[in-house]
């Protein structure tokens, strides 16, 4: 119990960090709103009172709890380059950017699993060779060079052709599946390469237990013991792993992927909010993406829990670091 | 005596690698690509990488081996200059994420569980927690577009892995009997973490600012196409982003010759790295894989 109260105070205070953080950064040393959003030639009285509104003649704290208060009640205001409330532009855009990213998220880490599965089972062979070197070369690969070189081979006539070269039309399973593969080959491409070496050190470091020694005396199947034996007491890195790749993979991949592609879900709003200052819009994103990731670090703990016990000290101390 | 501890990791990581074919061919790449950027910085090299020196979009030939871009000016030329770039980001978080790191987790590892412990970890999982791309355009809004907006934000985020796992390794360190000797005897402690518990950590330094390096030269390509990145000068990552009109057009030169000079350094990077974790550290190595937040 006492282990459960502490880590939900944990939470509340990395909530606080990350809201203040962006807080001080967009809004209390954010660039001066007031004159965008007037017009030509205002009056003294007009511009005391846009001030008056954006809250600038009031102190720090009342402003960071009134900022608090917009993000707890989802009251996120108006977005200064449309005029839309920016729950509204959430809201249209988030299912967008999933079902972009999704998949990929997890063919990338699917297909790892099963790759390093194969090289952790023919360790210091020519299949794991071949594998660890490939995973090299993948993690030397940028993202906007895998992009750019799919859509180059799959998008124009001086390869097949056979996807658009950019745009989301999306109303049906046809349409999705035309207009999100090229975005899904390039997120399991780039995260193929990190993602089985990853996974490779892990499944190795299991599979040299003495258990699993005894189960192949037994005469359990490779299939058997890599995946009751090796794969379920991996799960805690596994976990923790596609956790922490969360941010990474679907928030900063959704941003390149969909500004890239002119798909419009979140990524590609936060993309024009950063490129028009969009203040309301980019502090929105900010604030809500780092407080979802804490209070889904806060589940994973919990999860941790629920599989295994013993896992307490081995997330204390490693629970972030394997990403 | 401490210069002899903090020469061992050097002299081990040289016959590691003497013996490992892969990472003999990484060391080779890195060294050609600081070669190209020590030309380039000395003024022998890539000069003309700004002047129009042909028509737009020649192809690629004798003169010009990559083509011209669509200004005109030598596209082998500018990848050959973006190498100096590269370095200078790569080297500049490299270091400072390095002292970062280490004066953060050495602190946090020296009073573990204390409250210095406690601020450190909060701070490490505030960063943490701010998706990296949302960082930089929160610091880039802040600092309305000015140059050093994507340095400061990798310095500022980075550190946090090389931190972790050195406050790890100093809390062992720091239970053996050299330390307690030297606590012994009286010395002071930030005597004792300075000469004789960081020398111990060199491995995990260096092998971590390889990947810091990595990360720093992959990440400036994306902050770069999204107009965050290098404000003037050139880089791959500028490359890149003018490339992306010209695919489409059928024009590759500039896509080749960045990717190409990209690929090649990161490869050359990667493989220097594993090859020193392989000869610093090899109980470490394969056990825990890579520790490093690698952008996309």
């Amino acid at each position: 119990m006492f282990y459960f109260l502490r880590k939900i105070g944990n939470s509340l205070l990395l909530i606080i960090g990350v809201t203040l953080l962006s807080f001080v950064l967009m809004v209390w040393f954010g660039p001066d709103r007031t004159f965008g959003l007037l017009g030509k030639n205002p009056s003294q009285e007009q511009i005391e009172q846009v001030r008056r509104q954006l809250g600038y003649d009031r102190p720090f704290a009342e402003r960071y709890l009134d900022y608090l208060g917009a993000l707890a009640t989802l009251e996120l205001g108006y977005s200064d380059s449309s005029g839309e409330a920016v729950r509204a532009v959430l809201a249209r855009t988030i299912p967008v950017t999933l079902a972009l990213v999704l998949p990929g998220f997890l063919l990338g880490n699917l297909l790892a699993i099963v790759l390093a599965m194969l090289a952790a089972w023919h360790r210091g062979r020519a299949l794991d060779r071949v594998i660890t070197g490939l995973s090299v070369a993948g993690m030397s690969l940028s993202f906007l060079v895998i992009i750019i070189g799919l859509q180059a081979l799959l998008c124009t006539p001086y390869g097949v052709n056979l996807f658009p070269v950019r745009g989301w039309q999306v109303d049906g399973f046809g349409s999705y599946f035309y207009y999100a593969f090229v975005p899904t080959l390039s997120l399991v491409i780039v995260s193929l390469g990190y993602n089985t070496r990853f996974y490779r050190a892990v499944f190795v470091e299991e599979a040299q237990r003495e258990h699993i020694r005894t189960a192949r005396a037994f005469g359990a199947s490779p299939l058997t013991i890599m995946t009751r034996h090796v794969l379920a007491n991996s799960m805690a890195p596994l976990i923790t792993r596609v956790l922490f790749s969360i941010p990474l993979v679907i928030v900063s991949g959704s941003l390149l992927i969909e500004t890239y592609f002119g798909i419009p879900g979140v990524g590609r709003t936060t993309f024009e909010a950063i490129t028009n200052g969009d203040q309301p819009v980019l502090k929105a994103v900010v604030a809500l993406t780092a407080v979802s990731f804490v209070v889904v670090q806060l589940l994973a703990d919990f999860l941790y829990r629920l599989f295994d016990p013993r896992i307490e000290q081995a997330v204390a101390d490693g629970g972030g670091a394997a990403v | 005596m401490s210069a002899s501890v903090a020469a061992a990791p050097a002299a081990r990581a040289f016959r590691g690698i003497g013996r490992d074919r892969w990472g003999l061919l990484g060391l080779v790449i890195v060294t050609i690509f600081f070669l190209l950027a020590a030309g380039v910085w000395l003024g022998w090299l890539g000069q003309d990488w700004a002047r129009a020196v042909g028509g737009r979009w020649e192809p690629a030939g004798t003169e010009h081996w990559f083509g011209t871009n669509l200004l005109g000016q030598d596209i082998f030329q500018r990848a050959v200059y973006s190498a100096r770039t590269a370095f200078e980001i790569g080297l500049v978080v490299a270091l400072a994420t390095t002292v970062l790191g280490a004066a953060f987790g050495a602190l946090a590892g020296w009073r573990a569980f204390s409250w210095v412990d406690d601020v450190a970890l909060w701070v490490k999982g505030v960063l943490d927690s701010v998706p990296f791309y949302l960082f930089v355009a929160a610091l880039a809004y802040a600092m309305q577009g000015r140059a050093f907006a994507m340095h400061i934000a990798m310095i500022l985020t980075f550190w946090t892995p090389t931190a972790r796992l050195l406050r790890a390794e100093v809390m062992r360190l720091k239970a053996q009997d050299f330390v307690k000797s030297a606590q012994a005897i009286g010395l002071p402690a930030w005597r004792i973490v300075l000469r004789h518990v960081l020398p111990n950590t060199v491995h995990i330094l260096l092998v971590q600012g390889t990947l810091v390096f990595v990360a720093a030269i992959k990440t400036e390509v994306i902050l770069s196409f999204l107009g965050l990145g290098v404000q003037d000068g050139v880089s791959w990552g500028l490359m890149l982003a003018e490339s992306t009109q010209e695919v489409i057009a059928g024009h590759f030169g500039n896509f080749l010759a960045a990717s190409g000079f990209l690929f090649t350094f990161l490869l050359g990077l990667n493989l220097l790295s594993d090859a020193l974790q392989d000869a610093l550290d090899p109980t470490m190595t394969r056990r825990r894989g890579r520790m490093i937040k690698a952008p996309a």
